[in-house]
């Protein structure tokens, strides 16, 4: 194909040779079976300029992305043409320890900012899966987060400010460097959680946190998980302040535990971890709890890395993964409503969920090869507009692309559609970034 | 008729005619807020009851193009709510009631009106309280925070307002009510919501607001230290950071605040004093006591002259009683002043204020600070007599100065007070001309005609003759 190779020849100039990724590994970014015409990874916010430059001069579509492990979220795109991903931008710009802020470019790996952060006792609260892959740009730009964002929130609670280059190359600063900030429109807010629709993040500063004295982790097993559920909900209601408290419907992967379960973490001062241990002990106790384990350090650290990768499977698996924003009061019946319904899909339903913050994921797998995408569809519109019907709303994380074709994956908007339609075309009016992949068609 | 008459007609058939206000003299109290020394007359004030109403007041203002601005309690210190182009003010204070108290899933329903510290009221009892909590507490609108994105003293632990709102209900600037964010944490879509919290009036007028409440604390530490020099108070502020602690707050006040204090309200401070420090801790009893004791071992190991500890509520109470009395105390060291707030990295702390004393004597224009030394964010407190027209021009080049101090050491101009009138010349000591050109974009699509509170914010030509910037 004589086009694509004078593509690649002019990608090569702008990046490199280092800086175009082999062709035969194109697929490894391919996002709901699209393969994209090339990957690249600019080492220079004047590269992402003469990328975004040349896409809207051949009218090639761009993929935004980091290491592309949140690639799989979104509707199926109309095009996917050019990855570029930010990998490469992954230096730290200025960090001092006694601020309690770091700024760092995009493509920098959540793992190595932590452990730059940990040799000063000092850490970025944010734990969404694969920090040994995932970047520190990608996760603003999905708004991901783990267990978690109980005790510190998402990155929308930690992000101070960015830089972003804009779909007309333009680079734009938005927020600061310092902890407080009112000086002009809150645009960071715009940008995260807008996965790459709105522009290219190049640059981040967070605010940080001193690492825990340290911490236990409380397995709480149940015969019902109505009573784990119950045990979740005083505690929320208590004075205790868990750092996490999610609740397993059926079993803990990688563990033993195969019934309904609670897991509480607890990162304090020791005095105050063993206090809140008795008091979680007793509240428990109250709502019939079958087993009590403690964990820590190794073992801990095991368990919460399956927390955070609960819901990541691999695509190319018949894997449905959803997650429910809900009101904590309406978990419990939610679940039920859930099982209920999925019930004549005959698939197997894995369930974890943030019980003080009101996220449920579900994992449906091993369908019957009967099934037809269609009936599934159908059956999370029905989950769907249950959710919507409690105030809340229900987001399709992964799923086969013969499934999203029927569904959007992210629901209604409501009636800020029409600012948000008005601030993409504002954005990026000829559609150049991650083309009807987000809501209402963006 | 003339235009204003009909359009004054047409609101009085919205809201009643005595919800309406057009005399001169009652007027005039709606002429500036918290930054008493810029004012600007209203044509006209009107008090509607709901969101319906404030819709079709809105398109009556369209329909006569005629400005129109929100106002809630009129504590906003940056000149937030001033209708420099005249036009309407639509007061929000009737909008005051809670509609919804959701103790289980630890949220309220509130509409705009409502008083920040009258929502704690609320629900303290049952052990929860809403954690924004700026100095003007007891009078300021959860509306007005809503706008500035306001902080207080807590935020070094809990954040701003923006980090406790989940749901807005909007009149946009064009009539419509829309709703951003949900009753949920997370919904789907471009976070309008977060983009809306510190508009400062411009994007539209919040008519309600899902906000987050907080469990009490099980208990609290808080120590009031007394030091001889301002680098020990800061550099103790340093090292409680460097020790992985965070309270709850950590407030500064120097040696003219405690003099001002001293003479309106003894509390007993050591007037050769230059510094005085508020820690608080807040969280499980169980291990605070061993917190407390290693913060007043820092506290002792940076020359702390004296350091007192609050026994209970009530000593607790006492210690703060210094912090929130500052403000009224400074009427007695000059006829006027202005607050300013702007934020650097904490480790900039010792020099920007050395640099603020400087510029002090510089100007000789006296400066008091009282500030959230945890955050940053400094408020100079600037002394003067707006009687004085010489004062008034040397306050006007100590207030850019202090601005370009802390922009210069990668701080922000403001860190809760807005931008407003009072410093939207300043914006380009911060944001470049592309910066800001993204910034109005956004503000064009939710404010298209420009009506909603016109005049804030954005630097005009002029600013940039004034900073030297001009090309």
């Amino acid at each position: 194909m004589p086009n694509l190779d004078l593509l690649h020849e002019e990608l090569t100039q702008i990046v490199g040779e280092k800086g175009l990724l082999p062709n035969d590994r194109y697929k490894d970014y391919r996002v709901d079976g699209f393969i994209p015409k090339a990957v690249v990874f600019p080492e220079s916010v004047q590269q992402i300029q003469e990328l975004l430059a040349l896409a809207a001069d051949r009218g090639l579509s761009v993929i935004p992305a980091g290491s592309g492990t949140k690639l799989g979220i979104g509707n199926v795109p109309q095009k996917v043409d050019l990855v570029l991903s930010t990998r490469r931008l992954n230096s730290t710009i200025e960090y001092e320890p006694a601020d309690l802020t770091v700024t760092v470019q995009a493509g920098m790996l959540l793992s190595n900012l932590q452990m730059e952060l940990g040799e000063n006792g000092q850490f970025l609260p944010l734990d969404p899966a694969y920090a040994s892959l995932a970047t520190v740009g990608g996760i603003a730009a999905t708004n991901a987060s783990g267990p978690l964002r109980l005790r510190h929130g998402t990155p929308r609670n930690q992000i101070l400010g960015m830089r972003v280059v804009q779909a007309d190359g333009a680079v734009v600063k938005s927020g600061g460097k310092v902890v407080k900030n009112v000086s002009g429109y809150d645009l960071n807010k715009l940008y995260i959680g807008s996965f790459g629709t709105l522009g290219i993040i190049s640059e981040l500063t967070f605010k940080l946190y001193p690492l825990a004295e340290s911490g236990i982790t409380m397995l709480l097993s149940f015969k019902r998980f109505e009573n784990a559920a119950k045990t979740a909900s005083e505690i929320t209601s208590s004075q205790l302040l868990p750092s996490y408290l999610n609740l397993f419907i059926n079993g803990v992967p990688d563990t033993r535990i195969v019934d309904p379960c609670l897991v509480v973490g607890l990162d304090a001062h020791p005095k105050a971890i063993a206090w809140q241990r008795n008091q979680v002990q007793w509240i428990a106790k109250q709502s019939g709890v079958v087993g009590v384990e403690i964990t820590q350090e190794h073992q801990a650290a095991k368990l919460a890395e399956s927390m955070r990768t609960f819901a990541q499977t691999n695509p190319s698996q018949q894997v449905v993964v959803c997650k429910a924003n809900l009101r904590m009061s309406n978990i419990e019946e939610y679940i039920g409503v859930v099982l209920d319904v999925t019930s004549a899909l005959e698939c197997t339903v894995r369930g974890m969920g943030l019980m003080g913050t009101g996220q449920v994921y579900f994992v449906f797998s091993d369908f019957a090869d009967t099934v037809e995408p269609e009936t599934i569809a159908s059956t999370l519109a029905e989950l769907r507009s249950h959710a919507s019907s409690v105030g809340g709303n229900l987001i399709l994380e992964t799923a086969p692309v013969e499934v999203k074709r029927e569904i959007d994956v992210w629901g209604t908007i409501g009636s800020g559609s029409g600012i948000m339609n008005q601030i993409k075309a504002q954005f990026d009016p000829s559609r150049l970034l991650n083309p009807g992949r987000f809501v209402d068609g963006i | 008729m003339s235009d204003d008459k009909q359009l004054i007609n047409e609101l009085a058939d919205v809201v009643g005619a005595q919800n309406v206000i057009t005399d001169p003299t009652a007027l005039s109290v709606y002429e500036c807020d918290g930054a008493t020394l810029f004012k600007a007359l209203p044509d006209m004030v009107v008090f509607p009851e709901n969101a319906q109403q404030i819709s079709a007041i809105v398109k009556l203002a369209n329909k006569h193009q005629t400005p129109f601005i929100a106002r809630g309690g009129g504590t906003g210190l940056s000149g937030g709510m001033l209708p420099v182009r005249g036009g309407m003010l639509i007061a929000l204070n009737r909008l005051d009631r809670i509609l919804e108290i959701d103790l289980k899933n630890q949220r309220a329903v509130v509409e705009p009106g409502v008083v920040n510290l009258l929502l704690t009221h609320a629900v303290q009892d049952d052990g929860y309280y809403y954690a924004p909590d700026p100095s003007s507490q007891k009078a300021c609108t959860i509306g007005g925070n809503i706008a500035e994105n306001s902080g207080g003293p807590h935020t070094l632990k809990y954040g701003v307002t923006t980090d406790h709102i989940l749901a807005l209900e909007v009149v946009l600037p064009n009539g419509e009510i829309v709703e951003f964010g949900g009753a949920v944490e997370e919904t789907p879509g471009y976070d309008l919501r977060g983009v809306m919290i510190g508009s400062e009036g411009t994007f539209g007028i919040v008519t309600k607001a899902t906000v987050r409440l907080l469990r009490s604390p099980q208990t609290y530490q808080t120590t009031l230290s007394i030091f001889e020099t301002m680098d020990d108070a800061s550099n103790a502020v340093s090292s409680i950071i460097a020790a992985g602690i965070i309270p709850a707050a950590l407030e500064m006040m120097d040696q003219l605040v405690i003099k001002a204090l001293e003479d309106g309200f003894h509390y007993g401070f050591p007037l050769d004093a230059e510094a005085i420090l508020i820690v608080e801790l807040d969280g499980i009893e169980a291990g605070m006591q061993d917190q407390a004791q290693r913060i007043i071992s820092i506290l002792n190991e940076h020359n702390a002259r004296e350091v007192r500890y609050a026994k209970d509520d009530a000593d607790r109470e006492n210690l703060w009683k210094a912090r929130k009395s500052a403000f009224g105390a400074f009427g007695r060291l000059a006829p006027s002043y202005i607050t300013q707030d702007g934020v650097v990295p904490r480790t900039q702390l010792p020099k920007v204020l050395r640099q603020v004393a400087a510029i002090s004597r510089k100007y000789d224009i006296p400066i008091a600070n009282v500030f959230h030394a945890g955050d940053g964010n400094i408020h100079p407190i600037v002394l003067f007599d707006e009687r004085d027209p010489d004062q008034c021009e040397r306050v006007e080049m100590v207030n850019e100065e202090i601005l370009t101090a802390c922009a210069e050491v990668g701080g922000t101009i403001t860190g809760e007070h807005g931008i407003g009138v009072e410093k939207m010349d300043y914006m380009p000591l911060i944001f470049s001309p592309e910066d800001l050109k993204v910034m109005a974009s956004v503000r064009d699509i939710f404010n298209p005609t420009g009506l909603c509170n016109p005049g804030k914010i954005f630097p005009t030509p002029e600013s940039y003759i004034k900073l030297g910037l001009a090309s």
